[in-house]
């Protein structure tokens, strides 16, 4: 799908410009949060969406890059991956690839008069059939990525052995063809002289039999040199024919002791753990097992792309900054060892995980999904409004089913080991503070507590709450919350949220965000004050 | 601080949205290259610093990763080195385990996770380049996400905007979606190096976390992402996650091929706020609980699953 451009991003890409000046702008300044903010709780999210205008000396620079004759040959995605890390958004690629004309015949880009210069040198290059034939040929040589180098020397080698074996048929051939015309030309030239000359004989032995004789010996002569040649020729090629056998096999040798140098190659490498990447390796080495050793009917649709570009990845020269490959354990590289060497670790077992029932009902759920500590306060989702309140409802029956694991605590008095440190340093202060509550309720009360987060006071009360003298820290007194105030939080949440909603919608949305903290304290300080009231 | 030994190298730890005491572990035979998987859904005692195991699953494949429903207390997805995706049910006997196997991807499954603003729906990211959303119940995939020109390592959702994820990937961009878009919405290089995991600060939204084989962390700004807003350097070797805390704004957790789990501040001159070495191999997975503040979990290729609270040695009895 890289490549079409959909119809949903258009109406938004005729909305950047418009409001890609509203942004450039504030991007300058400090005030871009509020600004690009105010939008988002409105309508789309704007902020995940690159809303920069093109920027053209980038738009220029790829369709450079993409008309050089070796970028063509490359696959698409490897383009598109290429541009991408080098920083360009998505609408920026789309327009370079619109700009640079399609190699195949049927795809006409339309071409835009800034890049004429760029594109002369690619319509120098004669049409659709010899750019094919390009492609054809330069598919293999070209590759974007870094290790391109080696694809084009895997490619020489592999033209090497090509032309070897083409030389070597060509040979064959024409010892073969030699042997089928020219030696019998050779030899009926050779039975044609000598009949001539028997005829001459005959037709002047009279006349010169001497001559003759002499003739017919040389011609015999001549005869049998040919002959000789005949033979040594047809010798030379029968030890040109094993000569080439013994080339092919020594060759074949040398390909076998290649490939086990390779290897070797390989397995130095990831014992001294040089040039290997530590997340490559273990995927490098995943790929190449999973290939080789997976029972499950599997389509690998990239599975020739994932392939290149691993052994891409793992001959890679090394970066200039290259992270240092992790040591892995000996065991892992043993059973790696093994993996590749096609065997299978003794300890698999079979499992047959399959569902035993495809349709199995899902047992009910026995608690409500409990608010976020983060969304407190939260108004994109209206649907979390509700929820919010619900929640907070069930959380006191959560609270009151937990009382059962609880009761136990109680009466040991002692606080689930994972709460913080704090807690029970700050409990002691909370003793002296707080007026009432017997501290078996407290402790009871302060795990179930955490469960419970009370959602944000008003802004308003925020300045109430700083001047108050007390001024905990957030995240301790966060869990000093006693449980009884939870009883006439149901019907303050629905008020609180809606005066957050409003502040909001105000665009003041960074106060929210980089007021968290401090109405955390402002939380504490109303929970302090309703306590008391209760009191 | 309690510790639990499992027999596979471990994968993924995951505490339970909905039970304090409740995490899931994903693990995998042979370090994953080959073999058997096994989940363990495990319980912390409030008493005593243990862990101890509920329910165990087996799959024929490794587990590399696992997430818990958002809407359903007992409902795990897990994502398996075979291509398929298996949800379980937690509360069902282990006989009738797992609910649901959906094989669509085509190659190893390696992150997952759920929707917690909307509940509904979770991201599966795969080493066949693709992302696809799914539901509980249906048997399909509801979308497929294919932009990424290699293996997609984590995919996580935004904390506050219900359609919208970011991924990253091993052809070195993070790319944020737009569920309601048709592709991706947003392509930020980045590192030089594969990127391995991502994730989203809770309280600020547009604000997210990459961690890469290049040994560093990025913060980015969705709203200027050509920069990044920090660069947190300190771990030795490849970051694997990257967990931003659900109660501090400024404070991520990570964990890396160093064999250690460090906890960040980055607001800080000094970002590195802990690091925590227990583990004797990779550590592989990290999470912080959404219901205990400060609440850690960690595991690794040593068979280990560590919980302990912020600011205590992991390794303390």
């Amino acid at each position: 799908m890289a490549t079409i451009s959909p119809a949903p991003p258009n109406p938004t890409a005729e909305d950047l410009p418009t409001s890609a000046t509203e942004i450039v702008q504030p991007k300058n300044e400090v005030q871009q949060d509020a600004q690009a903010e105010a939008p988002k709780p409105i309508s789309e999210p704007s902020v995940f969406k690159n809303s920069e205008p093109i920027r053209e000396d980038q738009v220029q620079n790829a369709v450079k890059f993409l008309s050089h004759p070796k970028v063509r040959g490359s696959p698409v995605m490897y383009r598109r991956s290429f541009l991408e890390k080098k920083g360009l958004t998505k609408e920026e690629i789309d327009e370079a690839f619109r700009r640079v004309p399609d190699p195949s015949p049927s795809a006409q880009a339309t071409s835009t008069n800034q890049d004429g210069q760029v594109k002369s040198p690619s319509n120098i290059q004669p049409q659709a059939p010899t750019q094919a034939l390009q492609t054809a040929a330069a598919a293999p040589t070209g590759a974007i990525s870094p290790g391109g180098s080696l694809m084009r020397s895997r490619f020489h080698w592999y033209h090497a052995v090509f032309a070897v074996g083409l030389l070597a048929v060509s040979g064959a051939g024409t010892a073969v063809l030699i042997k089928n015309t020219f030696v019998p030309r050779l030899k009926s030239w050779i039975r044609k002289v000598i009949l001539e000359d028997e005829n001459d004989i005959v037709k002047k032995t009279d006349a010169k039999p001497s001559l003759a004789e002499e003739a017919a010996a040389a011609a015999k002569a001549a005869a049998a040199a040919a002959a000789d040649v005949a033979k040594a020729s047809q010798e030379m090629l029968n030890s040109k024919n094993n000569e080439k056998r013994y080339f092919e096999e020594f060759m074949s040798l040398l390909d076998v002791q290649v490939q086990e140098m390779k290897s070797m190659n390989n397995a130095i490498r990831k014992l001294e753990g040089q040039t290997n990447y530590s997340g490559k390796t273990s995927i490098a080495n995943r790929e190449d097992h999973r290939v080789s050793m997976t029972n499950v009917k599997q389509q690998y649709t990239n599975g020739k792309v994932d392939f290149d570009s691993r052994s891409v990845r793992s001959s890679s020269p090394p970066a200039p900054v290259e992270p240092s490959v992790a040591p892995h354990p000996k065991s892992y590289m043993d059973i790696m060892a093994m993996v590749q060497r096609g065997e299978k670790p003794s300890n698999i077992r079979d499992i047959n995980d399959q569902p035993p029932n495809p349709n199995q009902q899902l047992s009910s759920s026995r608690f409500a999904p409990r608010s976020k500590p983060w969304e407190v306060g939260q108004t994109q989702n209206g649907s979390s409004h509700v929820l919010q309140s619900e929640v907070n409802a069930e959380g006191l029956n959560y609270m009151v089913q937990d009382d059962g694991l609880n009761h136990q605590l109680e009466n040991e008095s002692s606080v689930p080991w994972w709460q913080r440190k704090n807690v029970r340093i700050s409990e002691v202060d909370n003793e002296d503070e707080l007026k009432s509550g017997p501290n078996g309720a407290q402790t009871h009360e302060l795990p179930v507590r955490r469960t419970w987060v009370p959602p944000q006071p008003p802004p308003v009360a925020m300045a109430e709450a700083a001047e108050a003298i007390r001024r905990p820290k957030p995240s301790v007194h966060n869990e000093q919350l006693a449980g009884d105030q939870s009883v006439s939080r149901p019907s303050d949440v629905t008020d609180e949220l809606q005066r957050i909603t409003k502040i909001s919608e105000t665009g003041s949305a960074e106060e929210i965000n980089g007021g968290s903290s401090v109405l955390n304290s402002s939380e504490i300080q109303e929970e302090k004050e309703q306590f008391s009231e209760a009191n | 601080m309690p510790v639990f030994k499992t027999p596979f190298n471990g994968y993924s730890v995951k505490f339970s949205p909905f039970y304090e005491s409740r995490l899931a572990v994903a693990t995998a035979q042979n370090f994953g290259i080959l073999g058997n998987g096994r989940i363990h859904v495990l319980d912390l005692s409030p008493t005593a610093p243990t862990l101890s195991q509920l329910v165990s699953f087996d799959t024929a494949d490794g587990v590399y990763d696992l997430s818990w429903s958002e809407s359903h207390d007992s409902l795990l997805v897990a994502a398996t080195a075979d291509g398929s995706v298996k949800i379980y049910d937690t509360a069902l006997p282990p006989t009738a385990n797992p609910i649901r196997s959906l094989h669509e991807h085509t190659r190893e499954v390696h992150s997952t996770d759920y929707n917690p603003t909307r509940r509904d729906s979770f991201l599966t990211a795969s080493w066949d380049d693709t992302i696809k959303l799914w539901t509980v119940d249906r048997p399909t995939s509801v979308r497929t996400f294919k932009e990424h020109a290699y293996c997609v390592y984590n995919a996580a959702w935004n904390p506050r905007h219900s359609d919208v994820f970011c991924s990253a990937s091993g052809d070195c961009t993070l790319r944020i979606w737009d569920v309601r878009e048709a592709g991706s919405t947003m392509i930020i290089p980045a590192h030089e190096f594969e990127i391995l995991a991502c994730d989203w600060n809770k309280y600020d939204d547009c604000v997210i976390a990459s961690a890469s084989v290049d040994k560093s962390i990025k913060l980015w700004d969705v709203r200027n992402y050509r920069v990044p807003i920090t660069v947190l350097n300190g771990h030795g070797y490849a970051v694997r996650r990257v967990k931003f805390s659900p109660h501090r704004r400024n404070v991520l957790a990570s964990c890396s091929y160093d064999m250690t789990v460090c906890l960040w501040d980055f607001m800080v001159e000094d970002a590195l706020v802990a690091r925590y070495d227990h583990h004797t191999e990779f550590a592989v997975g990290v999470d912080m609980s959404v219901l205990v503040e400060g609440l850690l979990a960690s595991t690794g290729w040593d068979e280990l699953v560590y919980v302990w609270q912020q600011g205590m040695d992991p390794r303390a009895v």
